[in-house]
């Protein structure tokens, strides 16, 4: 992992909204250290689920902009950690992503609506959702 | 005979019997036995991101008693979620004492996990315990002219603290395949994402990787698909074909079997042994018009 180089030279503490102070405390990251390179965009493979791409997530929350709440790009997120292992400024935005999902579920509300379960799906599947899209 | 302790997963019980079956008699052509570790318990099958959630640390670190109670040190896992969800949780509670105090007071009715258990992936014991040399010259069937693809997916190499290769450019599989004898068939897609569990929650997703994925092997000309995970085969089986559920009498894909299946292949074991008929896309003609019987 590159050396996290933090984000304070960005950083107005005085009008970051809560919802950005629990991001970063639930998912230990900086998201002020990111520099919108865009490498995490570039490598994810599944953008074209996502409004929103990685980086502009991080950006969005780095604005302290209300709209990445509404945001379904979390939901997409399959935690791959393609971005992980290719941030140069060391974010793990795989769990910024699910902070996000976290705000939500923990409120009692679900991301996950059962379909058909298609048959022969392994249980892999099947709890790996659960715990990710669940409260 | 080696043993060495081993955790077996649910999946490796279930829809991918042949996963196990095949590991038990390749390892056993190589002098080596897999012990399944006593009253094992789910891995928890994801590892949590988040920083305040130690309840998720819980399986995987009763699982570590069990391995200390045997007076073992390392745990080896075939399936690549098992293996990363176990072996990032080791990290994490050695990384701070507080956490584990914590968890083991939670569990009061277990003995206290002490550290120290380390999580090993199959082929790295393949290849840093056994070696490929060794695997070469047990070689029976030697796989000259069949071209395999293998695919990584995400839980084998990512984070880097856990992986047992280059995260972009492994070579883990592809040098096993080459001592057995096969080409190693190279694609920009095997390190990419099959849609994991979001085949149940965002099928289409899965679909959309999936069709890339096999897209690229085919392209090169691939016999065999290769992998290490229940569900990165059954993603990569099931949206392979448009309409596959309605078309399921005429699936003519490119097989997707485990890593350990094409090694006991390789290795001579017999037929019935290597769980082929457990594949929803039977490999045995491709393999019989390559190798031969």
């Amino acid at each position: 992992m590159a050396e996290v180089i933090k984000g304070d030279a960005l950083r107005i503490p005085s009008r970051e909204p809560e919802f950005v102070r629990r991001v970063e405390e639930l998912s230990g990251e900086d998201v002020f250290a990111c520099y919108q390179c865009g490498k995490c965009s570039a490598g994810c493979p599944f953008t074209t689920g996502m409004d929103l791409l990685p980086a502009e997530v991080l950006r969005l929350l780095q604005l302290g902009d209300e709209r990445v709440l509404e945001s379904r790009s979390p939901w997409v997120c399959a935690s791959c950690l393609a971005c992980e292992v290719r941030c140069p400024k060391g974010v793990d935005i795989a769990k910024v992503m699910e902070a996000l999902r976290l705000l939500v579920l923990r409120k009692g509300e679900t991301g996950l609506t059962w379909r058909e379960i298609p048959p022969g799906v392994p249980q892999i599947a099947l709890v790996g959702a659960t715990r990710k899209l669940t409260p | 005979m080696t043993r060495i302790p081993y955790f077996p997963g649910c999946a490796l019980k279930d829809q991918a019997a042949g996963f196990e079956r095949a590991a038990r008699a390749a390892l056993e052509k190589l002098g080596w036995e897999l012990a399944e570790l006593p009253r094992w318990n789910c891995c928890g099958t994801v590892y949590s991101l988040s920083s305040d959630d130690l309840m998720r640390h819980v399986a995987p670190v009763r699982n570590f008693i069990r391995v200390q109670e045997l007076g073992e040190e390392k745990l080896v896992a075939l399936c690549a979620m098992c293996y990363n969800t176990l072996r990032r949780s080791s990290l994490f509670v050695a990384e701070d004492p507080e956490r584990l105090r914590r968890i083991n007071a939670f569990m009061d009715e277990e003995p206290d996990y002490e550290g120290g258990v380390e999580v090993l992936h199959l082929l790295q014991l393949l290849r840093d315990e056994i070696g490929y040399e060794e695997i070469e010259a047990k070689v029976e069937r030697p796989l000259y002219g069949l071209r395999v693809a293998p695919y990584y997916g995400c839980m084998l190499l990512r984070p880097r603290e856990v992986g047992i290769d280059d995260p972009d450019r492994p070579e883990v599989m592809e040098l096993l395949f080459e001592y057995l004898g096969a080409e190693a068939v190279d694609s920009p897609h095997k390190v990419e994402c099959c849609g994991a569990y979001q085949t149940v929650s965002n099928p289409w997703i899965a679909r959309e990787r999936v069709r890339e994925i096999v897209g690229a092997a085919a392209r090169r000309g691939a016999d065999l698909i290769v992998t290490s995970c229940p569900l990165c085969t059954y993603n990569l089986e099931q949206h392979q074909l448009p309409n596959t559920r309605e078309e399921k009498g005429a699936r003519n894909g490119i097989p997707v079997i485990y890593f350990t299946q094409l090694l006991a292949f390789a290795l001579g074991v017999q037929d019935e042994e290597l769980g082929f008929e457990g594949a929803a896309i039977d490999p045995r003609p491709v393999l019989a018009q390559r190798v031969g019987g």
